[in-house]
């Protein structure tokens, strides 16, 4: 008996679910002048994704279109789905948030397929979309790691904390700071571990580091607040802070407020509102069939304590 | 009725001991003072939610909802810590009650549907996930007031004041398990329900309060999560369930319930934070880190195993 209530339940829920995709069929055919667009995020519990999201929905409103908003909730399969069931909608545009890089390329493909133009936002796939609009993350751990060799007057030891490993952003971060470290054989890289993004793991980390190399570390590079903070915290409990930099990756408000305090360094602005303007820019373009740049590269700028204000709201 | 192995015991304690001494001879970082200090105050969380999870797999049940209640009850205890807004028993009461509310659910649903807790509590991660991400607009709450940061950044005579909640709770836990009548009926649930049941034991209510007290400890895990970094963050403590979970069976807890000690639990939780603690001191790379820490843990339980033969 209970596995006919499941069962019962699944019909409810697929008839339910069917239901709901014809009724947003009809929705989209009835705009009629008005243009439909269809995004998938990579997931909406990302604070600087959310960031790009409200950004897409306020240019959406300003420019009069309809921003179908979904999260994909980190699953590569679920955003293949999402976008198939915005060709079955007949979006007139798609903006995707990649979740991976191959992964997620299937669904660059159905759409091209369908003639429907789609923008990827913010991160990569590995096939061609119609459009990027993002920025690139090499270049964020560039200006990092260079804010560090200036300011130690290119000699000292370094610290890295990673992300996620193996994650595009990761991957990119990696590559850019390691560039800046080659350039200046002055640094010492004395140890890198990961951190996976996270403000409770990079502060253990850097207490562990504290431990191990104590008074040698002279900057530690993060490759995101998250990570930053949690060094800054752990610096500040063992009465380090002074003399230790620490630079990171992203901007979030927190750490916009610890380089207003002088305790994180700085940090790399990444233009989340630039990213959702231009995308959903991009996409009425290529909709309306008008002239669009095929790469849209949102510059990121350093933050420190002296031009903090600008960016705090 | 007591069915706590003391071999057991001694077995994990044994391996624990040789880790350690491997480790002090490996890194002259190790064994200090200060790095202790600091493993004691990196393993609190895990251990308090390993003690709550040690009641749970006592009865023979499991709770795989405390990582997502270590993020509701942080966002939720962050909401009222803004400096200035209100005192900090707030915080306080509003984190604990409402992991207490939702360990009171659990239990609940798992004495009155007779769903299986693995499934129940299944349920309630994704539900606490869902509302740690409604209550903050899936954004990180922040600015918090000195005095609750004091609770995971503090220190009393040098002591981390987490060092400090890690050894109450560690002592109340002790004590609820082995000297009161609830302690006793834990075991005897988990050993055999039935029995039990036939004993004229109150088999629901024994559970109602496994879980309710793992809610509550998962909350007073979830408050020194919030303090340690001053922000109330909704996706914090994934994947926290399967640390408290491992750290009660390499202290010698049965998943098949009846069995299990605080202390083995503490010294699992040790167990765990020093082998982490010592492969960053010893800068072994990300990758490999994750290899050693399963090596060492089925290692760990095996050499208890051996303990237990003798």
């Amino acid at each position: 008996m209970k596995r006919n209530a499941i069962f019962s339940a699944f019909i409810a829920m697929a008839f339910f679910t069917g239901c709901n995709q014809s009724s947003n069929k009809e929705s989209g055919s009835d705009a009629g002048d008005k243009l439909v667009i269809g995004a998938t995020m990579l997931s909406m519990q990302n604070e600087f994704i959310v960031n790009v999201s409200d950004a897409m929905e306020a240019k959406a409103k300003d420019m009069g279109v309809e921003l179908i908003t979904v999260d994909a909730e980190r699953s590569a399969l679920k955003q293949v789905e999402q976008v198939e069931s915005f060709i079955g909608q007949g979006v007139d545009a798609i903006i995707m948030n990649p979740c991976e890089v191959e992964a997620s390329s299937p669904a660059i493909k159905l759409a091209m397929d369908a003639k429907i133009p789609i923008i990827n936002v913010n991160s990569e796939t590995s096939a061609k979309p119609t459009a990027f609009v993002g920025s690139d993350d090499t270049e964020s751990a560039r200006i990092a790691m260079k804010y560090i060799a200036e300011k130690l007057g290119g000699k000292g030891n370094v610290l890295m904390m990673h992300g996620f490993m193996g994650q595009a952003a990761q991957i990119r971060r990696d590559n850019g700071a390691k560039e800046i470290l080659k350039a200046n054989p002055g640094l010492k890289l004395l140890a890198e571990q990961t951190g996976e993004w996270d403000r409770a793991k990079g502060m253990s980390l850097t207490e562990n580091w504290i431990q191990s190399y104590g008074d040698k570390i002279n900057a530690i590079f993060a490759q995101n607040d998250e990570m930053g903070m949690g060094a800054v915290k752990a610096l500040e409990a063992a009465g380090l802070k002074g003399k230790v930099l620490v630079v990171s990756v992203d901007a979030i408000p927190d750490a916009l407020q610890a380089v207003k305090k002088g305790t994180l360094d700085a940090t790399v602005f990444q233009n989340a509102k630039e990213q959702g303007g231009k995308a959903i820019e991009t996409a009425v373009k290529a909709a309306k069939k008008e002239a669009f740049e095929k790469e849209v590269l949102i510059p990121f700028q350093l933050v420190d304590k002296g031009n903090v204000e600008k960016f705090l709201k | 009725m007591n069915r706590s192995s003391k071999s057991g015991q001694y077995g994990i304690f044994f391996a624990f001991a040789l880790i350690c001494l491997v480790l002090a001879l490996s890194t002259p970082k190790f064994f200090t003072i200060s790095n202790l200090l600091i493993i004691g105050n990196q393993v609190s969380i895990n251990a308090l939610l390993a003690f709550g999870v040690t009641f749970v797999i006592i009865t023979g049940g499991i709770d795989l909802s405390l990582g997502s209640m270590v993020a509701v009850t942080g966002v939720a205890a962050a909401t009222f810590a803004h400096p200035d807004t209100y005192p900090l028993v707030v915080p306080l009461l509003v984190g604990l009650g409402a992991g207490s509310a939702m360990g009171a659910f659990n239990g609940l649903v798992i004495t009155k549907s007779k769903v299986p807790p693995f499934i129940v509590t299944l349920g309630t991660m994704t539900i606490g996930r869902g509302l740690a991400l409604i209550l903050s607009k899936g954004r990180p709450v922040s600015n918090l007031s000195d005095s609750f940061n004091f609770i995971g950044g503090g220190n009393i005579a040098g002591i981390p004041f987490p060092i400090i909640i890690l050894f109450v709770a560690f002592a109340v836990c002790s004590i609820l398990l082995n000297k009161t009548i609830l302690g006793r009926y834990m075991y005897a649930v988990g050993g055999n329900e039935p029995a039990a049941r036939a004993s004229g034991i109150r088999v629901s209510r024994v559970k109602m309060w496994v879980y309710t007290i793992c809610g509550l400890l998962s909350a007073l895990g979830g408050i020194l999560l919030t303090s340690r970094i001053t922000t109330g963050q909704p996706n914090a403590g994934a994947g926290f369930e399967l640390d408290a979970i491992a750290a009660a069976i390499i202290g010698g807890t049965s998943t098949s319930g009846g069995t299990g000690t605080m202390t083995g639990t503490l010294i699992g939780a040790l167990l765990i934070g020093v082998i982490s603690n010592s492969l960053d001191l010893l800068n072994v790379t990300s990758y490999y880190q994750q290899v050693v820490m399963g090596v060492i843990i089925i290692g760990a339980v095996v050499l208890d195993g051996v303990g237990k033969k003798d």
